[in-house]
């Protein structure tokens, strides 16, 4: 559906997306992810072309977007960040203009116009101004808007900046509804929204991309997911040694938590398991234990440390 | 084309929604109608060497307003959807850039038509109290409308060109009044100096003083060169416009 080539974007001397390749298959649904300025929008401006790469290539469905960008255009449904919309258009003929310049049918026009309102529940806003909607309202015309003329491909930047966390979930709970349909690419920087959305996560920073897989697998891959935390009523000229000696255990740290507890944190080797042999420790010295926990990475780890290495 | 009927409707829409529009027409309808009632009473008083057109389309304040009517017409095209960001919503959908600018460029060439319309009805009124009685030249008429047409093509597409520079009004209004005064200045600088050396000055005079060009039009005299001139002035500033929009795609 998206074939990314060594695609480059520079602005006068500043190079905002660097030789990035990526493919996206049909039905996916993409997170896009990174910090502000990492070149998510850069890209997704040339996805869609507006505008056109440095170097390098991007076909959407095999019509690349600079040569043939009529058609690779007519099968996006693009949601720009900010939703861009005509302040002094009623929401309904706002859409119904949209989707008549994308192609749809005079006759089909308005079909496709209820369908769309319908989905994003603008029902009770069809007759308004957009110009005087929230920001929950105007961000679903937006979505609206991009989806109204059934296109293969929704491509949305960042379709809940600015919401509240209510509004956050209906937008979330449409796109998983959208992603039967579609193949979706979406760019945030939130990250409980990619972990609940997306089947796959693009990490993009400083315009390279630093991470490309599946949510879980990128968790699963981080070196802080063997991260084991251990309280014990001993103090650590007697503890740290011997945890230090245990299989698997590589880097401890410790602090005092009061009243004689201390807590110890430990990195593992990913994929090992030394919970048990720490509370089989603790049994044999005698060592009063209250708490004994491996720790998972978020996303949120994965994206802290991808994005901050250097 | 069917994109472009789409998007010139959607303008035309923009233009006659906005209370703006109705502003405009209802000035510009007092300003020819107060120009047309004064021609009728001076031309009582005593005779003159201009027809009723003439003293109606082009009395002497003609020219401090017929250059403001341009900004207020063009300024909001581009730059409106810059400072709202549409322009990047409407270039990413299957639309061609000189589509986009043909169609505002239309709409506003439209409007530009829509308020001359008024002043025919004047003559109309006039033929039908006085029952023929008054001598209204068609030709002068013809030529008058001929004239401002041209004009009106050539100054609407600088307006376009401005408002593409900028994301604000203001400074689009400003900026196209800017040129259009300009273009007339430069016309009457030639004017000016041609009247040391009529005979050098005189093939370029014809060609590009706006002024001169009125006043033969509204004599019925017919002169294609002005209006090659004004047609391909137009155009070459809506390339000009055109390499403007396009300008994000190839700067680097």
């Amino acid at each position: 559906m998206i074939d990314v080539q060594n695609l480059t974007k520079r602005f006068s001397g500043r190079t905002a997306v660097n030789g990035i390749s990526f493919q996206v298959q049909p039905g996916e649904i993409v997170g896009f992810l990174g910090p502000n300025g990492a070149g998510k929008s850069t890209t997704m401006r040339m996805l869609t072309g507006y505008l056109p790469p440095t170097s390098g290539s991007a076909a959407i469905n095999g019509h690349d977007v600079f040569n043939d960008s009529l058609k690779a255009r007519r099968e996006i449904g693009y949601m720009p960040e900010n939703v861009p919309l005509y302040e002094d258009m009623r929401v309904a003929e706002y859409l119904s203009f949209r989707a008549a310049l994308k192609g749809v049918k005079i006759r089909e026009v308005r079909s496709s116009v209820d369908r769309a309102v319908e989905y994003c529940g603008l029902g009770e806003v069809k007759k308004k101004m957009i110009g005087t909607l929230s920001k929950g309202f105007r961000q679903r015309v937006g979505l609206a808007d991009a989806l109204v003329h059934r296109p293969r491909l929704l491509i949305l930047d960042e379709p809940t900046n600015g919401l509240d966390p209510n509004q956050i979930r209906a937008v979330r709970g449409l796109i998983t509804q959208l992603a039967g349909e579609h193949t979706i690419l979406l760019s945030t920087h939130i990250l409980s929204e990619v972990q609940l959305n997306c089947r796959r996560v693009i990490i993009i920073n400083k315009g390279e991309i630093r991470a490309d897989n599946t949510p879980d697998a990128l968790a699963g891959s981080l070196q802080s997911s063997g991260t084991v935390t251990v309280e014990l009523d001993a103090v650590p000229v007697q503890v740290e040694e011997k945890l230090q000696a245990l299989a698997h255990v590589r880097r401890l740290s410790f602090s005092e938590v009061g009243g004689g507890w201390h807590r110890y944190e430990m990195r593992v080797e990913p994929g090992e398991e030394v919970r048990l042999a720490i509370s089989e420790l603790a049994k044999a010295q005698n060592w009063p234990l209250r708490e004994l926990t491996q720790h998972t990475a978020t996303l949120e780890d994965v994206f802290v440390e991808l994005t901050q290495r250097d | 084309m069917r994109t472009f009927f789409i998007l010139l409707v959607k303008e035309l829409r923009a233009f006659f929604l906005s209370p703006v529009a109705w502003v405009v027409l209802a000035l510009f309808m007092v300003i020819t109608g107060q120009s047309f009632s004064l021609s009728i009473g001076l031309l009582r008083e005593k005779p003159s060497d201009f027809s009723i057109v003439r003293w109606t389309f082009f009395p002497q304040w003609f020219w401090y307003y017929y250059f403001f009517l341009f900004p207020l017409i063009t300024m909001r095209l581009f730059a409106e959807e810059q400072r709202q960001g549409t322009l990047e919503s409407l270039l990413t959908a299957p639309v061609r850039t000189w589509q986009v600018l043909l169609a505002k460029y239309g709409s506003a060439v439209i409007f530009y038509c829509v308020l001359w319309l008024p002043a025919l009805l004047y003559f109309g009124l006039l033929h039908w109290v006085m029952r023929g009685d008054v001598e209204i030249p068609l030709g002068a008429l013809g030529g008058s409308y001929l004239i401002l047409f041209a004009t009106g093509l050539f100054h609407l597409a600088l307006g376009c060109l401005a408002s593409a520079l900028t994301r604000n009004q203001i400074i689009a209004a400003i900026l196209g009044y800017a040129l259009i005064l300009l273009h007339f200045l430069a016309g009457t600088f030639l004017m000016y100096l041609s009247q040391d050396n009529p005979d050098r000055l005189r093939p370029l005079l014809d060609q590009a003083v706006t002024m001169r060009h009125m006043d033969y039009f509204t004599l019925g005299l017919i002169d294609t060169r002005p209006l090659a001139y004004y047609f391909s002035g137009a155009v070459l500033i809506l390339l000009i416009t055109h390499q403007v929009l396009e300008y994000r795609r190839w700067k680097a």
